[in-house]
C-alpha cells in the first residue's frame, strides 16, 4: 500500500522526529513503524527528501555510518518541526472528519 | 539558507557540485541495502534534480511576475532607472569601443609584440632639412623635447637590415598619397602605399588571394605589380580571385594585380587603410623626377618610414642599445657642417604592436576627455539609481513589514527585492546595448566629420559592454539589497505603526546618503556644464575668427590630372577648360582654382622684397618671409575677398608681364602705403603688384595674420600636379556635386575627383575635435543636468512626504505658506550650494587638462563657470519649487488626520 498523496511529507518529518537518519533509513523506518503496511518505494521517497530540504524543513549533513563509511544524514529543522505540528493537526482534523462520515449510522431505514 | 542555496543553484559549478552530491549520496546508500531494495536510483536522482529545478523556477516565476507588476505601477521610477542605466552603459561602451579601436587594438599581423617602429629625436633637424618636404601624413612632430620623426633616408633601411644580430627583418613604407586608380574604365581617387620588398613578409601577413609583394618586385626595372586591399577587390571585381592577373592603371600607368591583402590588415596605421600597395621603386614610374632618383642615393633626404621585427628573445631595450650607436655613426658620416654634427638625430625605438601613433596623437586627447565625461555620466547614472532605489526602499518599509507580519520569511522578501533589482538592471542593460550600438554610429559620424576617406571603424566591444553592465548590475544589486536587508530586519510592530515612512529612523546619519548622492550629481553636472561652456565658447571663437573670405555657398573639390599623365600646356588647358565648363553649369556664380583650399594646413614661405622699400622686421637676408599662394583667375571674386586694384584674369599668362597680388599685411610690413604699381621681387624674379587684398588666413585657422603674396598659376613655370576648384553657387553648394562630377568625367574618364565638400565643411574639419567635443560635452552636460534634477526632485518629494504631518501642524499653528515653500527650498538650496562649492573646486582643478584644445578662452573662464552655476541653481530651484509649492498647499486638517 502506498501512502495517500500529500501525506508522504508528513510521514518523513514524523520519522525524523526520532533523530537523524540516512535516506534509506527513512524509507525502512516508515515501513517498520507501519508494520510493513506502507510500502515506501525509495525512488519516490528520495525526491521528497530533496524537496523538504529545499523548503528548509529538513537539513542534511555528511557523516560516518555504523559501517564506518560516509553517508548523508537528514535531520528535522525547527521550521520542519513547526510544519510537522501543523500538518499533523490538519491530518487529525481531516481523519476525524472522514471517520465521522464513515461511522455515521443511517438515521431511519424504512 | 534555503534562499541562498536556491540562488546558488543558478551558478553552473554549484549546480554540478550539487548534482554530484546527489550521485554520491545514492551510491553511499549501497552500504545499507541491496540494489534490489533501493530500486531505480538513476530515476530517483533524475526526479530529485527535477524537484530542485522546478522549485527554483516556480519561485522565480512568482518573483518576476510580482516585480513586473510593481515596475508597471511605478512607471516613472522604472523609466528613470532604465534610462539612467542605458545611458551610462551605452555611452561608456561606445566610447570604450572607440578607445579600443584607436588606442589599444594591435596590428593584425603575426606576433605584433616583436615589431618596433624606428624613430629619431633631435633638437632641430638641421641634418635632414632637404628631405623634410617629403614628410607625409605629418610624421614629424614638434614636441617640447625637440623634434621626433619617423622618416629616414633609404640607406638607413639597409643599415637596419644588416644589423642581423638583433633584427630579424627591417622593412619600410611610404605613403603614395592619393592616386587615380582606373579599373575597367572607371577611375577613382584611392589611397596608395609604397612598401619595401620585405614589408609583407616582415609584418607576417598572408594574402587572401594571389601573392604579396616580394623582394624581387622592389628593384628598379622590375615588372609593375600591385596588391589590392580586400575591400577594393571586392568592390571592383566581386571577389578576390577575380582580381588576380588583371591589369589596372594607377595614375594611368599599367600595373598587374598580383594579390589581395586581408581586410583586417590596415597597414601600419590604424584608421588609414591603403587601397593599393606598390613596391617602393614603382615611384620611378608613377612620378619620374629628379627627386625620385635622389630618394635612393641622397643620405640627406629623409622620407622613408621603417619598422623592424626583432629576433626572438631580443628586447626592445637591447635592440635600441645595439642599433643607436650604429645609426649615430651613420648620421655622423653624412653630416657636413658643425651645426649638423652638434645636433645628430638619436635613434628612439617605439613598440610597433599598435601601429603608428599619428592617429593616436590626433584623437587620443579628445578620446580621453570623452572617456572622463562618460565616466562621470556613469557615476551620475549609478548614483541616480542608488538614490532612486534608496528612496523607494524607504517608502516600502511598511509594505515589507506587512509582508513579514503575514508570514513571509525574510529570505523570501529579500529575494523578491533582489529580483526587482536584477530585472531593472537587465532592462537597463538591454537598453544600454541599443544605446551603445547607436552611439558608435553617431561617434563615427562625428569623428569622421564628413571626410570620405575616414576608414576607422569601431565595433561594439562585448567585453566592455559586459564590464559596464556588470558595474551597473552591481550598483543596482548593492543599492537594492542594502536597504532590503535593513528593511527586513525591522521589528514588525513599530514599523507597522509608522503609518508612513515619516518616523523611519535615519540610518545614514543626519546628512542622508540620498542627500550625499544628490550633491555628487550636482558636482559632476557642474564639471560637465563647465566643459560644455568652455568647448562651446571655443567653437564660437573659432567660428568667429575673421577668415578674410566668405565661407558660405562655396563647393570645393580636388582634381589631380598630373597623376594621369597631363603635363605642360595640356595641363594648363585642362584646368582652364574645366573652369569654363564648370562656370556654365546652372546655379554657378563664379569658379576659380588654387593650389590648396583655405586654410591649406601648411605651405610654402619665401623671402620677398618690394623695390624701394625695406621690411620693418627683415629676416637675415634682408627680405620679408611671406606665405605664397598660387591661385587662378577670378579667385578673389569667387572667395569674395575685397581687393583694391585688379583681380587676376585670363590675360595673366606666361607671355604677359608677371603680376602679383599682396595683402595689406605684406604692404604694411614694408611700410608701403600704396603698393599697387610697385615691384615685388622674389629671388631673381620680379612681379608687378596689381592688387591689394584684405588680410585673410592661409595656412591654419588659428594663425596670426601673415604677409601673403598671391601668384596667378597661369604664369607658373609648370601647372600644379593637382588643384582645388572653388565654385560659388547661388543655393546649397552640395546640390551641384553630381553635376560637377559628371562634368569632370565627361572631360576625361580617367580623371578622378576627390574631397568634394563645402568650404564651410572644410573649415569645420580643421576644428573637428573642438566641434565634436563641444557637441558631445553639451549633450552629456544636458544629460547630467536632467539626471541631477530628477535626483533632486525625488529627494525633495520624499522629504516632503516624510514631513507632511509636520507641515500640517505648522500650518495649523499659523505658519504662512511662503514660509513652508521657503522651508522646503532651503533644503534644496543647501544641497545645491554644497554641490556647487565642491564642483567649482573640481572644475577649476580639471579644466586645465583640456587647455590645449581651447581657443580664445582660459580654462578657468569665469563666464563659463558663472553660466554653469546659474544654470544649476535655476534647475535646482525648478526641481525644488514643484514639490515645495505642493507642500504649501497641503490641507492641514487632512495632513494631521492622515496620522
Amino acid at each position: 500500500m502506498q501512502p495517500l498523496h500529500g501525506l508522504l511529507d508528513m510521514l518523513v518529518l514524523r520519522t525524523l522526529l526520532f533523530g537523524p537518519m540516512h535516506g534509506y533509513g527513512v524509507a525502512k523506518a516508515i515501513r517498520t513503524s507501519s508494520t510493513e503496511a506502507l510500502d515506501i518505494d525509495f525512488g519516490s521517497l528520495y525526491p521528497a527528501l530533496k524537496r523538504l530540504e529545499l523548503k528548509g524543513w529538513i537539513a542534511s549533513k555528511w557523516d560516518v555510518s555504523e559501517f564506518n563509511r560516509r553517508a548523508k544524514y537528514y535531520r528535522l529543522t525547527p521550521a520542519g518541526r513547526k510544519r510537522l505540528r501543523d500538518e499533523h493537526a490538519e491530518w487529525r482534523e481531516f481523519a476525524s472528519a472522514v471517520a465521522r462520515v464513515m461511522n455515521a449510522k443511517p438515521e431511519a431505514e424504512s | 539558507m534555503s534562499l541562498w542555496r536556491k540562488l546558488r543553484y543558478l551558478i553552473p559549478s554549484v549546480r554540478r557540485r550539487e548534482e554530484r552530491d546527489i550521485q554520491d549520496e545514492l551510491e553511499s546508500l549501497q552500504q545499507f541495502a541491496s540494489p534490489a531494495e533501493l530500486g531505480n536510483l538513476t530515476l530517483a536522482a533524475e526526479d530529485a534534480r527535477g524537484v530542485m529545478r522546478w522549485l527554483w523556477f516556480e519561485r522565480l516565476g512568482q518573483d518576476l511576475r510580482y516585480a513586473a507588476r510593481s515596475m508597471g505601477h511605478h512607471r516613472a521610477f522604472t523609466m528613470l532607472v532604465v534610462a539612467s542605466l542605458a545611458l551610462g552603459i551605452g555611452a561608456n561602451t561606445a566610447i570604450f569601443s572607440f578607445m579600443d579601436a584607436i588606442l589599444l587594438r594591435p596590428l593584425p599581423v603575426h606576433d605584433p609584440d616583436s615589431l618596433v617602429i624606428m624613430k629619431w629625436r633631435a633638437k632641430s633637424y638641421t641634418l635632414a632639412t632637404s628631405g623634410m618636404s617629403w614628410s607625409t601624413d605629418g610624421s614629424t612632430f614638434d614636441e617640447a623635447t625637440g623634434t621626433t620623426s619617423s622618416i629616414f633616408p633609404y640607406s638607413a633601411l639597409d643599415l637596419f637590415q644588416k644589423s642581423d644580430d638583433v633584427v630579424a627583418s627591417a622593412f619600410a613604407y611610404a605613403s603614395a598619397s592619393r592616386l587615380a586608380l582606373t579599373v575597367r574604365d572607371a577611375t577613382d581617387s584611392v589611397k596608395g602605399q609604397h612598401v619595401s620588398g620585405g614589408y609583407f613578409e616582415g609584418m607576417g601577413v598572408a594574402p587572401v588571394a594571389g601573392r604579396l609583394i616580394h623582394a624581387a618586385d622592389d628593384v628598379p626595372g622590375a615588372p609593375q605589380v600591385a596588391v589590392l586591399s580586400q575591400r577594393l577587390s571586392r568592390n571592383r571585381y566581386g571577389d578576390e580571385q577575380a582580381a588576380i592577373g588583371q591589369t589596372i592603371r594607377i595614375n594611368d600607368k599599367p600595373f598587374i594585380v598580383i594579390g589581395v591583402a586581408p581586410a583586417a590588415f590596415f597597414g601600419a596605421e590604424p584608421g588609414a587603410i591603403p587601397d593599393v600597395y606598390m613596391p617602393l621603386h614603382a615611384d620611378a614610374i608613377l612620378s619620374p623626377s629628379s627627386w625620385t632618383a635622389r630618394k635612393y642615393s641622397d643620405d640627406h633626404l629623409y622620407w622613408l618610414e621603417i619598422m623592424a621585427r626583432l629576433k626572438p628573445g631580443v628586447t626592445r631595450a637591447q635592440a635600441q642599445a645595439a642599433l643607436a650607436p650604429r645609426f649615430r655613426q651613420f648620421a655622423e658620416s653624412t653630416a657636413t657642417t658643425d651645426a649638423q654634427r652638434q645636433d645628430l638625430p638619436a635613434l628612439a625605438m617605439q613598440p610597433g604592436a599598435t601601429g603608428l601613433d599619428n592617429l593616436r596623437r590626433q584623437y587620443a586627447q579628445p578620446i580621453y576627455i570623452l572617456l572622463a565625461m562618460v565616466g562621470l555620466i556613469l557615476l551620475i547614472a549609478c548614483s541616480n539609481i542608488a538614490n532612486l532605489l534608496l528612496s523607494r526602499a524607504a517608502a516600502r518599509r511598511r509594505e515589507i513589514a506587512i509582508r513579514l507580519s503575514i508570514g513571509a520569511t525574510r529570505g523570501r522578501v529579500i529575494r523578491q527585492l533582489l529580483t526587482e533589482s536584477v530585472l531593472l538592471a537587465s532592462a537597463g542593460g538591454a537598453a544600454g546595448v541599443v544605446v551603445a550600438w547607436w552611439g558608435i554610429r553617431v561617434l563615427t559620424e562625428l569623428l569622421s566629420n564628413g571626410r570620405d576617406n575616414f576608414t576607422l571603424h569601431a565595433e561594439l566591444n562585448w567585453t566592455v559592454l559586459a564590464v559596464t553592465c556588470a558595474l551597473s548590475m552591481f550598483t543596482g544589486l548593492l543599492f537594492g539589497l542594502a536597504p532590503a536587508l535593513q528593511a527586513t530586519k525591522v521589528n514588525v510592530v513599530p514599523a507597522l505603526k509608522e503609518v508612513r515612512a515619516s518616523d523611519a529612523p535615519r540610518r545614514w546619519g543626519r546628512f542622508g546618503l540620498g542627500h550625499a548622492l544628490v550633491v555628487m550629481q550636482i558636482v559632476f553636472s557642474l564639471v560637465l556644464l563647465v566643459g560644455a561652456g568652455l568647448f562651446g565658447r571655443t567653437v564660437l571663437n573659432l567660428h568667429g575668427i575673421p577668415l578674410g573670405f566668405d565661407r558660405d555657398n562655396v563647393l570645393l573639390f580636388v582634381v589631380r590630372p598630373g597623376s594621369v599623365g597631363y603635363q605642360g600646356p595640356a595641363l594648363f588647358q585642362l584646368y582652364e577648360d574645366l573652369r569654363t565648363e564648370l562656370g556654365s553649369l546652372p546655379g554657378v556664380q563664379n569658379v576659380s582654382l588654387s593650389a590648396g583650399a583655405l586654410p591649406m594646413g601648411g605651405g610654402t614661405m619665401a623671402g620677398v622684397t618690394i623695390v624701394g622699400a625695406t621690411p620693418v622686421a627683415p629676416s637675415n637676408d634682408g627680405t620679408l618671409r611671406a606665405a605664397l599662394a598660387t591661385v587662378g583667375p577670378t579667385f578673389f571674386k569667387t572667395m569674395r575677398m575685397p581687393i583694391a586694384g585688379r583681380e587676376f584674369t585670363d590675360a595673366d599668362r606666361a607671355q604677359a608681364p608677371k603680376v602679383v597680388v599682396v595683402n595689406h599685411r605684406l604692404a604694411a610690413q614694408f611700410g608701403v602705403d600704396n603698393a599697387i604699381g610697385r615691384t615685388l621681387t622674389m629671388g631673381k624674379d620680379q612681379f608687378e603688384i596689381v592688387g591689394l587684398v584684405d588680410d585673410a588666413l592661409i595656412f591654419t585657422l588659428k594663425e596670426e595674420r601673415r604677409a601673403i603674396a598671391y601668384f596667378p598659376y597661369l604664369q607658373a613655370a609648370s601647372a600644379p600636379y593637382g588643384m582645388v576648384y572653388e565654385i560659388r553657387t547661388a543655393g546649397n553648394p552640395l546640390n551641384l556635386a553630381a553635376a560637377v562630377r559628371s562634368t569632370v568625367r565627361q572631360k576625361d574618364s580617367k580623371l578622378a575627383i576627390s574631397d568634394v565638400k563645402t568650404q564651410a565643411a572644410h573649415i569645420d574639419q580643421a576644428i573637428s575635435s573642438q566641434i565634436t567635443l563641444a557637441r558631445l560635452c553639451s549633450v552629456f552636460a544636458a544629460l547630467a543636468l536632467v539626471i541631477a534634477c530628477v535626483g533632486l526632485y525625488c529627494t525633495v518629494v520624499f522629504n516632503v512626504a516624510r514631513r507632511t504631518a509636520e507641515i500640517g501642524i505648522r500650518l495649523t499653528l499659523g505658519a504662512q505658506r511662503p514660509r513652508i515653500v521657503w522651508m522646503v527650498l532651503r533644503g534644496v538650496l543647501a544641497m545645491t550650494i554644497a554641490g556647487l562649492a565642491i564642483g567649482i573646486v573640481l572644475a577649476l582643478a580639471t579644466s586645465r587638462f583640456v587647455g590645449s584644445l581651447l581657443f580664445g578662452v582660459a580654462p578657468n573662464d569665469p563666464w563659463s563657470l558663472a553660466m554653469s552655476v546659474g544654470v544649476l541653481i535655476l534647475c535646482g530651484l525648478v526641481a525644488g519649487l514643484i514639490p515645495a509649492r505642493r507642500a504649501s498647499r497641503i490641507d492641514p486638517m487632512v495632513a494631521i488626520r492622515y496620522e
